[in-house]
């Protein structure tokens, strides 16, 4: 009971976050230089539809009044509408957001399965070949940005090879699956459209694992430095003078407690996807929200730049709640001191 | 560990749940198409506007092109000839104008297009004032349709280039879109005037139809079967406008002939690769934009004109046009050659110190540059632009003019330009025709309207240029307006306002081997954005691919 209530605060806390947020990226879009007005209508629209527009965005007002106005209809689901696309921003976020969600899912199953996977096998095999091959793969992961390996993909996958498909979602040739969720391998799995799925799959590997190779390489450094420390602990001792098989203490033991800082890393490397994923969307055409995103900073689409951020930060919340609710199962420690702590 | 292994398998029971008890069957195949359709791929900045009172960049005018007719079409040599209009005729006081539509055309949903459907588009272009409503904005006083087939405009005074601008007054079916309209829109009982709907469809009678609107992806456009008007006999049936510009992406797809012609933003070495690529060739493009080196002309000490003509002078603009934008075409004037309208006896600026220092010598700062140095502020989004300022600080540097080269975001200098105290010396920019004529570029470049605007860093403000213009583009005879044109450029030419750097080249790289494309021959280019991708024009033989 106390733990669900630890966790309603946590909750609490984080609408007075996104509260904050709000304020704060609402007033930062409206010092950008540009007038968005002219901006959206072009440098030769007539200036008294200029100002029409102005008067419509509210933006001839003081900039609480605007604020005020936001927030009202953001609480009803209403952003306002995009200068960019010029059309509802909750519309945009409904078609965008699903297509970045896919991604991160992809990219954190990738990222967390194989960033794990050479973190204990790194660990493991600790200063042997393993170890330093991983080290070396860890360190090209980390140093090298998502967009160079899309790029690298794609040439090599797409140009050379030709065995994967370069742009978009899904292939022209292939019946899209009704949209339920957005997700276009879950919509399809949905509606038994085994094509579109193996399609969609296809469309996410080569953005997919650009994504996931610098998060997981830093998985796996985390992993193994984690496991490495705790193997030097008394009670692993202790199982290895009790005979214990050493893939038990791998696995039992040592893997529960050594995955609690990768998984920490873990959430914030997923939630941060959906920020940083626009040059790798970008390379492969991705409908997604990060893409959006940049387009609408670059457009000072003030409305959108709101939302957007608003999605990413209640993703980052959403995100931060999970992990700790994953690490507190798995670490009975921190759980109780949560308790403790009230 | 047990807890850890049910949560996986609730995990993927979850989805086999999915599938097999919450599922419904769709399409028993979702039937690959097998005909071998001839498909016209074209990638294009996004976004694009297909609503012809909303679009006006590159990729929303080769939208419009194809799903839209206009009254008249542009030719090659930038006059109009008849397309949705038969004939027109205009009063002699050039207050009325008066066209007679063709009879039978249909609209994509089968509906006739009639006067009615030409007065509505007239007035909601107006109406919202977006994309190209800013050609009729004030112009047009009221449209009217006479009977089924004439339409009249009233204009508020004559504007002589009206007929010109008609090729981006695009008809739309206007039960259509009054059955679409949202009723709770800033336009009174017009509601949004079918502007969300139009987003995503189209309500045209072009040669092709929207099929696939997926916003920041693609536009996709199938050929419309009724289409009045003629196709070449390989015309594409589908046509695909896909919004990316990513050097590898489109190197990528070229190559595996999954794109058949390129978008105009590719850097020289990305087109010097995909040149490189069997059946690739590139398009070079002459659409009238200039690039621009702005002169203050109200501020020290380019506000001599002896000062100006030495700069102009001193600048090597042959190594601009050669080594920095290979491909663009020597600009004479701020018309570029060859466009309607063009004064040809416009000094021909290249680089000569003799008469720059000659000219400079003349400048009442001469004695004094040390005390007036010159600033250049460059587009910080256009990396090229950097290369010509410090090309310029250097010539100038050899008769003794001392430049600071600034790098600005394009936002920065919109917003410096719109004050003559903060508008710096020179301000760098490129500046497109707004239709086929001198008289769009000599009204956007130089009349006092366009001062505070990013279209003009001169700051002019000179009524005897004004007049010329107001007169000018209000003579409705052509040839008289065309003459008075060329007297602008004359004045023009005296007082130096602007360094005409070149007549920027749009290039295309486009699949040769299996593709005709007429614009590729220089006779057969249209002078306005967007014509030149009329797909019923361009020939595709999938049959040649390799």
């Amino acid at each position: 009971m106390r733990f669900l209530k630890y966790f309603a605060k946590r909750l609490l806390h984080s609408i007075f976050v996104l509260l904050g947020l709000s304020v704060l990226v609402f007033v930062i879009a409206r010092v950008i230089p540009g007038d968005p007005a002219r901006m959206a209508l072009g440098p030769r629209a007539p200036e008294s539809v200029v100002q029409k527009f102005r008067e419509e965005l509210h933006l001839d007002k003081p900039i609480y009044i605007q604020y005020y106005y936001w927030i009202k209809g953001a609480i009803r689901g209403d952003f306002g509408r995009s200068l960019f696309t010029k059309r509802s921003v909750a519309s945009d976020i409904k078609e965008f957001f699903p297509a970045t969600l896919e991604l991160m899912l992809f990219t954190g199953i990738v990222m967390s399965l194989l960033g794990i996977f050479l973190g204990v096998l790194s660990a493991r095999y600790s200063n042997r070949w393993p170890d330093n091959l991983v080290r070396i793969i860890s360190y090209m992961g980390v140093c090298t940005p998502a967009f160079v390996f899309a790029i690298l993909f794609l040439l090599l996958f797409g140009y050379l090879l030709n065995i994967l498909p370069t742009i978009g979602r899904l292939s022209p040739y292939i019946t899209p699956p009704p949209v339920r969720t957005g997700l276009i391998t879950i919509d399809s799995l949905i509606a038994r459209n085994f094509p579109a799925f193996f399609d969609g799959i296809k469309h996410l590997i080569m953005p997919g694992i650009a994504l996931a190779l610098g998060p997981m390489a830093q998985e796996a450094r985390i992993t193994r430095s984690s496991m490495t420390d705790n193997l030097q602990r008394d009670f692993i001792a202790l199982e290895r003078s009790q005979a214990i098989p050493e893939r038990r203490i791998l696995t039992k033991y040592l893997m529960r407690i050594s995955i609690i800082p990768t998984v920490s890393v873990l959430g914030l490397d997923f939630a941060s996807q959906l920020g940083w994923a626009f040059l790798v969307e970008l390379i492969f055409n991705w409908p997604g929200l990060s893409r959006y995103g940049i387009n609408v900073m670059l457009n000072k689409d003030l409305n959108a730049i709101v939302a957007v951020i608003m999605v990413i930060g209640l993703m980052f919340l959403v995100v931060n709640i999970i992990v700790d609710i994953i690490v507190a199962t798995l670490d009975p420690r921190i759980r109780l001191g949560a308790e403790r702590s009230k | 560990m047990k807890k850890v292994c049910f949560i996986c398998f609730l995990l993927l029971l979850l989805p086999a749940l999915l599938i097999w008890a919450g599922g419904e069957k769709v399409a028993e195949k979702p039937a690959p198409a097998k005909e071998v359709k001839r498909e016209l791929r074209v990638t294009e900045a996004w976004p694009t506007y297909i609503d012809p009172a909303v679009g006006s960049d590159f990729s929303s005018s080769i939208s419009l092109v194809n799903l839209y007719d206009s009254l008249v079409y542009p030719t090659p040599k930038g006059d109009v000839i008849p397309h949705l209009a038969e004939r027109w005729e205009a009063s002699k006081d050039g207050m009325t104008w008066t066209f007679y539509l063709r009879k039978g055309v249909k609209f994509h949903d089968g509906s006739e297009l009639t006067a009615e459907d030409v007065a509505f588009s007239m007035d909601r272009i107006m109406t919202i004032g977006e994309g190209y409503g800013y050609l009729f904005a004030g112009r047009v006083k009221k449209s009217e349709a006479v009977d089924k087939y004439t339409v009249r405009f009233y204009m508020t005074s004559p504007y002589g280039p009206f007929l010109t601008t008609l090729v981006r007054l695009y008809i739309l079916n206007k039960d259509q879109v009054m059955a679409h309209i949202k009723p709770d829109g800033p336009y009174g009982e017009f509601g949004d005037y079918g502007k969300e709907w139009l987003l995503t469809h189209d309500a045209g009678s072009g040669a092709y139809k929207v099929k696939e609107m997926r916003l920041e992806e693609y536009l996709l456009m199938e050929k419309f079967d009724d289409y009045w008007g003629t196709f070449k006999p390989n015309a594409p049936d589908l046509v695909k406008l896909i919004g990316t510009t990513e050097a590898v992406t489109i190197r990528t797809m070229m190559a595996r002939r999954e794109l058949e012609i390129s978008d105009q933003w590719q850097t020289s070495e990305a087109l010097k690769a995909l040149d490189a690529i069997e059946g690739i060739d590139i398009a070079t493009m002459y659409l009238g934009t200039v690039f621009y080196y702005m002169i203050h002309t109200k501020k020290p000490p380019t506000d001599d004109v002896n000062f100006r003509k030495a700069m102009a002078w001193a600048m090597d603009y042959k190594t601009v046009r050669e080594k920095l934008f290979p491909g663009a075409r020597e600009a004479r004037g701020p018309v570029p050659v060859g466009f309607p309208g063009h004064y040809p006896d416009f000094t021909r600026y290249e680089r000569n110190l003799d008469k720059a220092r000659e000219y400079l010598k003349k400048s009442k700062y001469y004695n004094k540059l040390d005390q007036y140095p010159v600033e250049v502020h460059w587009i910080a989004e256009v990396p090229d632009e950097e290369k010509v300022a410090l090309l310029f600080m250097s010539n100038m540097a050899d008769i003794g003019i001392k430049v600071n080269v600034v790098k600005v975001p394009w936002l920065g200098v919109v917003e410096e330009m719109t004050n003559i105290d903060t508008s710096p010396h020179i301000v760098t920019v490129f500046v497109a025709p707004h239709y086929a004529e001198a008289g769009s570029l000599l009204e956007s470049r130089y009349h006092s309207r366009s001062a505070a605007t990013w279209e003009q860093n001169e700051w002019l403000l000179d009524s005897q240029i004004d007049a010329m213009i107001e007169k000018a583009i209000t003579t409705i005879d052509r040839e008289a307006r065309f003459k008075l044109y060329q007297d602008i450029q004359k004045k023009i030419d005296e007082i130096c306002p602007s360094l005409f750097m070149f007549e920027q080249a749009q290039k295309h790289a486009y699949q040769a081997a299996y593709i005709e494309w007429p614009a590729i021959i220089k006779e057969n280019k249209i002078p306005v954005m967007g014509y030149d991708f009329d797909a019923r024009f361009i020939q595709v033989f999938p049959e040649k691919k390799k």
